[in-house]
């Protein structure tokens, strides 16, 4: 099987970039891939991660409308969409269009656009992912989903609010320092959690989860460019080897899983991904976990089978997924601080294990000669779960 | 013809007898297809089809988990709506509005079917579980 | 006596004696302490300072609020607006948010605008949370006018404190709907939306004594005072 690498990563700023068009942003970041692998063509195929254009910005068919823009065609081009594993989603057809040998050079560029909408709209768009006649005309919400397992989890391994808090103040920590960050504010135990004023200041948004146990409504794009392993050296920089992808996918509807707290996708995904990488939990130096509420970094690092059920917050309380811990989680500020725009969220962890494993991470979150670096992106209430192991060549 | 039907309905598969809520294409467990009830294509009821049996979903129920949401998408003009997720003695299990002063996980309670929705005009009917 | 002074005079509305808002602190997410007081006639000019660059800011409609609020902090100081009330918000003495509203008699108060400089931190909600309490708690009046030029104030007042519609009374603000905080609507949500602490420690409102312009503003990238 051919070996496949990325050569050139780019990301836009996270947060609001409403006054933009999609697909200008979606450009940008492409632009910069490029630019970071030397090249300003022979793409043959571009693989285009996005959600919702059709709903948020009606406009379809914007893998072509990019083509056009970037000035890339004759190039092939696909719309890849799994909610918010898009852009993880559309990494893998990426992989698998130079595996097949259908393309040496993809340009993998994921997006969204969610500000230009209220939050109120924003929140509605995302819960059109649950089940249409059982799940959605209740006013069910993915925080919701998120919150009824954050209580179940509190129920069965004794986890508090405070606890989650713990995971909040580490990812805006480390987006304070990644310039990309959509909220680069620090927040403290006092502010979230423990002052008098925390209970208003921190306010639930969908019991047990409060504010600052939540992802921010963001706009952005992040791209990369792969191509096969044989074919690297004509590009800037080394590349940094694809070493394993999984993806599985469970139940559409959250009630139907014989156990409310198991993750049986995230699982799954990650162990195709190491039996590929042929390699275990134990190899991998840091993760980019899909963190959307922070219950989710505790949860998806036991699901891969860093820690125990029920055990990863001890790792967390003891300073273990800090930038300059062990096992460091989230070195970017996780979805929680650097921003969820939720197609483009695959591709900006993807971008992430590559700055850290070329150690051009910012001072004060690059982490410690980084071996492998694994990604989680989680679409729907985990109905479709993609990981992706990335090595250091 | 104007009846509204104000239960919400499990599929029990004719040939296992397995239970699904909502009714899939296929029975998870032997695979027999379920057809639509009206046409889809010309004699789409093959011989020997035999329906899937609807089964309100009633009685009584076990709360697994909850949650009382504050942010609400568009469309629900309410302050808050509490949520929960249950488990019914054929095993069955739901989402739907939770209706208790002090939920509890593992308390017993009811189910109901009340308007839970106006969607342009068009009223959605759904699970409510109360206190027995 | 000189004739224009005279005119002026006439001109000028009366000004009823209003209960003093005290200060009050909240550690705010990232720990800060913001200090919520009132704010002095002679404080006026510097608060227009703060507005007057968001001015032509569309997104989040922006202009409309800081146009709107700038006149009516104009009127305030210039003695064309009756019975007007400002507080300010501040960190280390730097505005972050700044709220007003009006006095109409001694049951009924007139909410007028809330802006946030400094955002991320909820910083409006706190000051919105303040207004009311001022206008219900310590001026002890019935009820107030409210209503919201931007989506995201129509989330955060009339949903988030349930606030009643009443359509055909007209707030001051012109045609946008009006909608009502009463005292029963304010007590429910008061534990969940208002909190603050008192008295400030002398240290912390001290920094609040002097006014300190932002340097910067999220809401207009690249701009430096």
């Amino acid at each position: 099987m051919r070996k496949v690498g990325v050569v050139g990563i780019g990301h836009t700023k996270f947060g609001n970039l409403s006054d933009y068009e999609l697909v200008d942003i979606m450009a940008y970041a492409s632009l910069n891939a490029m630019e970071d692998a030397g090249i300003d063509g022979g793409i043959d195929q571009v693989m285009v991660g996005n959600m919702g254009a059709g709903m948020l910005n009606h406009q379809t068919g914007i893998e072509s409308a990019l083509v056009s823009t970037l000035n890339l065609e004759p190039a092939m081009a696909e719309l890849v969409s799994n909610g918010p594993a898009s852009g993880s989603s559309a990494f893998k057809m990426g992989y698998m269009a130079i595996v097949s040998g259908m393309a040496d050079v993809v340009l993998v560029t994921a997006g969204e656009q969610m500000r230009r909408i209220t939050g109120w709209e924003a929140t509605d768009f995302v819960a059109t992912l649950s089940h249409p006649e059982v799940e959605y005309p209740y006013g069910l919400t993915l925080p919701a989903f998120a919150a009824m397992f954050t209580r179940a989890y509190m129920a069965k391994y004794g986890l508090t609010e405070r606890q989650l808090s713990l995971i909040s103040v580490k990812d805006h920590l480390n987006a304070e320092k990644n310039p990309f960050a959509h909220v680069q504010l620090p927040v403290t135990m006092e502010g979230i959690a423990d002052s008098s004023h925390a209970s208003v200041v921190n306010s639930y948004v969908s019991e047990p989860l409060r504010l600052y146990h939540m992802c921010p409504v963001s706009d952005g794009a992040a791209s990369v460019v792969m191509c096969a392993m044989d074919g690297a050296a004509r590009f800037k920089k080394k590349p940094v080897r694809i070493a394993g992808i999984g993806s599985a996918t469970d139940t559409h509807c959250v009630h139907n899983r014989k156990d409310p707290l198991d993750l049986k996708a995230v699982r799954l995904a990650a162990e195709t991904a190491y039996k590929m990488a042929g390699i275990g939990p134990k190899d991998i130096s840091f993760a980019e976990l899909h963190d959307a509420f922070v219950i989710l970094e505790l949860c998806l690092a036991e699901e891969v089978g860093f820690f125990k059920k029920g055990k990863a917050i001890e790792a967390i309380e003891k300073g273990e997924t800090e930038v300059s811990g062990r096992l460091p989680i989230n070195p970017s500020g996780g979805l929680k601080a650097k921003g969820h725009p939720v197609g483009a969220t695959g591709i900006s962890q993807i971008y992430e294990l590559v700055k850290q494993l070329r150690g051009e991470a910012e001072k004060g979150r690059q982490v410690k000669n980084p071996k492998y670096g694994l990604a989680v992106n989680f679409g729907g209430f985990g109905n479709n779960v993609v990981a992706t192991i990335l090595a250091k060549e | 013809m104007y009846k509204i039907d104000k239960n919400v309905y499990a599929y029990r598969c004719p040939k296992c007898g397995q239970l699904h809520y909502p009714a899939p294409m296929r029975c998870k467990k032997c695979g027999y297809r379920r057809y639509p009830e009206q046409e889809i294509e010309p004699n789409f009821q093959k011989e020997g089809y035999k329906p899937w049996e609807k089964t309100p979903l009633k009685g009584s129920c076990k709360l697994l988990t909850y949650t009382r949401l504050w942010n609400l998408p568009i469309g629900f003009d309410q302050r808050y709506l509490d949520f929960g997720l249950v488990e019914f003695e054929n095993g069955i299990r739901a989402s739907g509005r939770l209706l208790v002063d002090k939920p509890k996980i593992g308390m017993k309670l009811n189910v109901r079917v009340e308007k839970i929705k106006e969607f342009y005009g068009k009223v959605c009917y759904g699970l409510q579980f109360v206190k027995p | 006596m000189n004739i224009a002074y005279e005119l002026e005079m006439k001109l000028r509305p009366p000004q009823k004696e209003m209960l003093p808002y005290p200060p009050k602190f909240i550690t705010l997410a990232s720990g800060e302490k913001m200090v919520i007081r009132q704010v002095k006639r002679e404080e006026i000019p510097l608060l227009l300072e703060v507005i007057e660059p968001l001015i032509k800011i569309e997104k989040d409609f922006y202009d409309i609020v800081a146009a709107r609020f700038y006149a009516e902090l104009l009127g305030f100081f210039r003695y064309r607006v009756r019975d007007e009330y400002c507080l300010v918000g501040t960190i280390d003495g730097v505005v972050t948010s700044i709220c007003n509203g009006r006095l109409v008699n001694d049951d009924l108060g007139m909410s007028y605008h809330t802006m946030t400089i400094k955002r991320g931190l909820r910083c409006g909600a706190q000051m919105f949370a303040a207004k009311m309490e001022y206008h219900i708690e310590i001026l002890n009046q019935k009820e107030v006018f409210i209503v919201a030029e931007s989506p995201i104030g129509f989330r955060r007042w009339m949903i988030e404190y349930q606030l009643v519609p009443r359509f055909h009374v007209q707030h001051e603000l012109g045609g946008v709907p009006t909608y009502i905080l009463t005292r029963d609507l304010y007590f429910a949500a008061k534990e969940r939306l208002v909190t603050g602490t008192r008295p400030v420690p002398k240290g912390l409102l001290e920094t609040s004594d002097t006014l300190i312009l932002p340097e910067e503003y999220p809401q207009i990238p690249g701009w430096r005072r």
